[in-house]
C-alpha cells in the first residue's frame, strides 16, 4: 500500500501538509471549510496547471524559464486578437485554442534549437524567453488591456460542484480548477500508459540508453517542450479570466517559483524520477503555506521567507536522505564483498 | 609570444571579438557620433561593471557546472546589510528616516565589511550544500534566492532606501583622473580573477572539477574547499555590484537589477563558458558583457523601448547558437575532405 499511490517522498509531504493544516485550523477554523479549500485552489490553478507542463520537462531532463514568457506572449496576442480583429468569433474556448496553438508553436521552437544544436536547455530558454518577451513588450508597449470581454469572467466563475451560502453567495469547486486537475490526471496516465510518454522518462533517465533503445529522442523533445508551450498557453488563458485584466508582467518573473513546486514534488532536477501525485502535491504545500501566513496575519512580506526556507529545507533533507541511502548501499557491498573473501 | 596571441585568439574569443567589432560598427553607423563622444563613452564605462561584475562572478561557479542564481539578490541583500548598519552606527529613528549621510569614514568601512562578511557567509554556505550534501547548484541558490529576496522585502517593506553618505556615492559616480571609479573596480576585479584563474592551484582545480569530478578528486583536489571557495568569490563579486549599484543609484530595494540573474547567465554563455562545466575564458566571458553593454547603449541612445534592449540579447544568443553550429559544420566538413584526400 505504502508505494502504491505516494512514494516515500510525497507521504512525508502529505504528511507535512496535514500537521500544517491541523495546525492552522486550531488557530482559525475557517481553513478547513469547502469554501476556503476550493478558492485556494482557484487562485493556484495557473501555477498547477503550469507544474504539470514544467513537471514533463524537468522528467525529460530538460529545463525550461521561456515558458512564462511564452504565456504572457500568447495571452497578450489572443486577448488583443480576439477583441480588436476577430470580435465575431470572440469566445472562451476560441481563445484557449488560439493561445495553445500559439504556445504550442513557440514551444516547439525551443525544443527543436535544444535538439538540433545539442545546446544546454537553461541557456536556450534564457535566450528564448528575453527574445520573445522583448520582441511582445516592444509590440504591445506595455499597454494593459482593461475591459476584457465578459466570457473570460464567466470562464472563471463557472463552478462544476456549486453551494450557496446562507447569504446566498455561491460557492463550490470552480471549471479551472477541475481543468487542472482533469489534466494532470490525463498527464499522469499519458506518461504512465503511452509509449510517448514513457520515452520522457527514458530521455530523463538515461539519453543514451533510450537512445539505443530506440525511442525517437527528436520527436520527445520536441513534444515536451511543445506541450509546455501549449500548457502555458492555456494557462495563460486561465490566468487572464482569473485577474480580469492583462498585465504584460504578471506572469514573468514567477517561473522560479513553478520550478521551485514541482522540485519540492520530489521531482530530480537531472530527470528520470518524479510524478504528477507529487507535483500536486508540491502546488498544495505552496498554497497551504501561503494561505496559513494570510489566516494567521502574517505580511506578504514574509512570504518569500518562508518559500525560501521550505525550498531549502525540503531540497536538503531530500538530499540527506539519499546520502543516508548511499551509504547504505556502500555498506552493503563492503559487507558482500567480505563475505565473498571469506 | 606568439603561441600567446594565438592562445588568446583562440576560436571563440576571435569569433567573439569580431563578433564586439561588427556590434560596435552597427551601432556607429546607427547613431553617428553620438555614440562615440565622451559623454556616451563614460555613460558606458560606468554601466558596464555591474554587468561584468555579475558574469565574472557566475562564471567562476560555471566552471565547475554549478550556477549562482541568488548572486543578484546576494547583492541585494549585501546593499540593505550596509544600510542597517550604517542606519544603526548613526542611531537612525527607523530605515526609511535615517541619518546615514552623516556617517564616518570608520564607520562607513565597518558597514561594508559587515555586508562582505555576510556575502561570504552566503558563499559557504552555498559551496557546503553543493559539496557536502551534493544538491545541485540550481536548487541551493533558488532557494537561498528566494529566502534572501524574501528577506530583502520584509527588512525594507518593500521601500526604497536612500540617503547614503558621499564615502558610498563617490564609489559609483566619481571618477580617478578621468577613468571612472566602477571601471577602476571592474579591471582590478578582472585581474584577480585571471590570476586567481589561471596562476594559483585554485584555478585550476576548478577547471578539473568541471572537467571530471571524480578524477579530480581522485587526483588530490579537496572538493569540499574548492566549492566553497569558488561561491565565495562568487558572493565577494556579488558584494562588489552591490557597492557600485547603492553608490549609483544613491539607495537600495529588494530587488534592484532582478533581471540580471539571466543576463549574467546568458553573458557566460556568450563567452563559450560550458554551462556543464569545464570549459569557457575570463577573456571571452569580458569580451561578451562589452557586447551586451554595447547593444544596450547603442539602443537606448535610440530612444528604444529598453525591452528592444532584452529581446536584443535574447536574438543575439541565438543568432551566436546557429553561427557556431555552422562553423562546427563547415570544420567537420572540412576535415572529412582533408581526410578522404589523405587517403586517396
Amino acid at each position: 500500500m505504502r508505494r502504491y499511490f505516494f512514494n516515500r517522498h510525497e507521504w512525508f509531504l502529505v504528511g507535512v501538509l496535514v500537521v500544517l493544516s491541523a495546525v492552522i485550523t486550531c488557530i482559525n477554523p475557517s481553513f478547513l471549510s469547502f469554501e476556503n479549500i476550493t478558492d485556494l485552489l482557484k487562485s493556484f490553478t495557473v501555477l498547477g496547471i503550469f507544474s504539470l507542463g514544467m513537471f514533463m520537462v524537468i522528467v525529460s531532463g530538460g529545463f525550461d524559464i521561456s515558458f512564462t514568457a511564452i504565456a504572457q506572449a500568447a495571452q497578450y496576442a489572443v486577448v488583443a486578437l480576439l477583441m480588436f480583429r476577430w470580435a465575431s468569433i470572440g469566445d472562451i474556448w476560441v481563445a484557449i485554442f488560439l493561445a495553445v496553438l500559439f504556445g504550442l508553436v513557440l514551444g516547439c521552437v525551443n525544443g527543436a534549437i535544444i535538439h538540433f544544436f545539442k545546446i544546454p536547455p537553461i541557456m536556450v530558454t534564457i535566450a528564448t524567453q528575453n527574445l520573445y518577451y522583448g520582441i511582445m513588450y516592444v509590440i504591445t508597449k506595455g499597454d494593459l488591456i482593461h475591459d476584457i470581454p465578459l466570457y473570460y469572467r464567466e470562464f472563471s466563475y463557472a463552478r462544476v460542484i456549486e453551494f450557496h451560502r446562507v447569504d446566498g453567495a455561491p460557492y463550490g469547486l470552480t471549471l479551472v480548477t477541475a481543468i487542472w486537475i482533469v489534466l494532470g490526471i490525463a498527464a499522469a496516465l499519458f506518461l504512465k500508459y503511452t509509449r510517448l510518454g514513457r520515452s520522457i522518462f527514458a530521455l530523463g533517465g538515461n539519453r543514451i540508453s533510450a537512445e539505443r533503445i530506440g525511442f525517437n529522442i527528436c520527436l520527445t523533445t520536441i513534444f515536451v517542450y511543445g506541450a509546455m508551450g501549449a500548457i502555458a498557453g492555456l494557462a495563460a488563458i486561465v490566468d487572464v479570466s482569473i485577474a480580469g485584466s492583462v498585465i504584460p508582467n504578471s506572469i514573468v518573473g514567477k517561473e522560479l517559483q513553478i520550478i521551485a513546486a514541482v522540485i519540492l514534488g520530489g521531482t530530480a532536477i537531472t530527470g528520470g524520477k518524479g510524478s504528477i501525485q507529487g507535483t500536486f502535491l508540491g502546488v498544495f504545500l505552496f498554497a497551504v503555506l501561503s494561505n496559513s501566513l494570510t489566516l494567521l496575519k502574517i505580511p506578504s512580506y514574509y512570504y518569500k521567507v518562508f518559500t525560501g526556507l521550505v525550498i531549502l529545507l525540503a531540497v536538503a533533507g531530500n538530499a540527506l536522505q539519499i546520502k543516508r541511502q548511499e551509504g547504505k548501499k556502500v555498506r552493503v557491498q563492503v559487507d558482500e564483498i567480505r563475505a565473498g573473501g571469506a | 609570444m606568439f603561441t600567446r596571441i594565438k592562445e588568446f585568439f583562440d576560436g571563440t574569443t576571435l569569433s567573439l571579438f569580431v563578433t564586439m567589432v561588427l556590434v560596435f560598427l552597427y551601432m556607429y553607423l546607427l547613431n553617428g557620433g553620438k555614440y562615440v563622444d565622451s559623454y556616451n563613452i563614460r555613460s558606458m564605462a560606468y554601466q558596464l561593471p555591474i554587468i561584468g561584475f555579475l558574469a565574472v562572478g557566475m562564471m567562476f561557479t560555471m566552471l565547475t557546472g554549478g550556477i549562482n542564481l541568488a548572486i543578484v539578490s546576494n547583492a541585494n541583500l549585501n546593499g540593505l546589510i550596509i544600510c542597517l548598519t550604517l542606519s544603526w552606527l548613526t542611531n537612525s529613528d527607523s530605515l526609511v528616516r535615517n541619518n546615514m549621510k552623516n556617517a564616518t569614514v570608520a564607520q562607513v568601512v565597518i558597514a561594508i565589511a559587515v555586508g562582505v562578511a555576510i556575502s561570504v557567509a552566503i558563499g559557504v554556505f552555498h559551496g557546503f550544500m553543493v559539496a557536502w550534501l551534493r544538491i545541485p547548484a540550481l536548487l541551493v541558490t533558488l532557494g537561498t534566492m528566494t529566502f534572501i529576496i524574501g528577506v530583502n522585502e520584509a527588512a525594507t517593506r518593500g521601500y526604497t532606501i536612500s540617503g547614503f553618505p558621499a564615502y558610498i556615492t563617490s564609489i559609483g559616480t566619481e571618477n580617478l583622473w578621468g577613468i571612472p571609479i566602477p571601471m577602476i573596480l571592474f579591471v582590478l576585479s578582472c585581474i584577480v580573477a585571471w590570476l586567481l584563474l589561471y596562476r594559483t592551484r585554485f584555478g585550476f582545480s576548478l577547471y578539473m572539477m568541471g572537467a571530471n569530478e571524480t578524477a579530480a578528486k581522485f587526483s588530490g583536489v579537496n572538493i569540499m574547499k574548492i566549492s566553497i571557495l569558488q561561491y565565495v568569490v562568487s558572493s565577494l563579486f556579488a558584494s562588489l555590484t552591490s557597492l557600485v549599484m547603492i553608490g549609483q543609484l544613491n539607495s537600495i530595494k529588494a530587488n534592484y537589477y532582478e533581471s540580471y540573474v539571466l543576463v549574467a547567465v546568458l553573458a557566460c554563455f556568450l563567452g563559450g563558458v560550458d554551462p556543464n562545466g569545464g570549459f569557457g575564458r575570463l577573456a571571452s566571458v569580458i569580451v561578451a558583457t562589452f557586447i551586451l553593454q554595447f547593444i544596450s547603449s547603442g539602443l537606448n541612445l535610440q530612444r528604444l523601448d529598453p525591452y528592444m534592449v532584452t529581446a536584443m540579447w535574447g536574438g543575439i544568443v541565438i543568432i551566436l547558437i546557429f553561427g557556431r553550429a555552422l562553423i562546427a559544420y563547415f570544420r567537420s566538413q572540412l576535415k572529412r575532405k582533408t581526410l578522404e584526400g589523405g587517403l586517396l
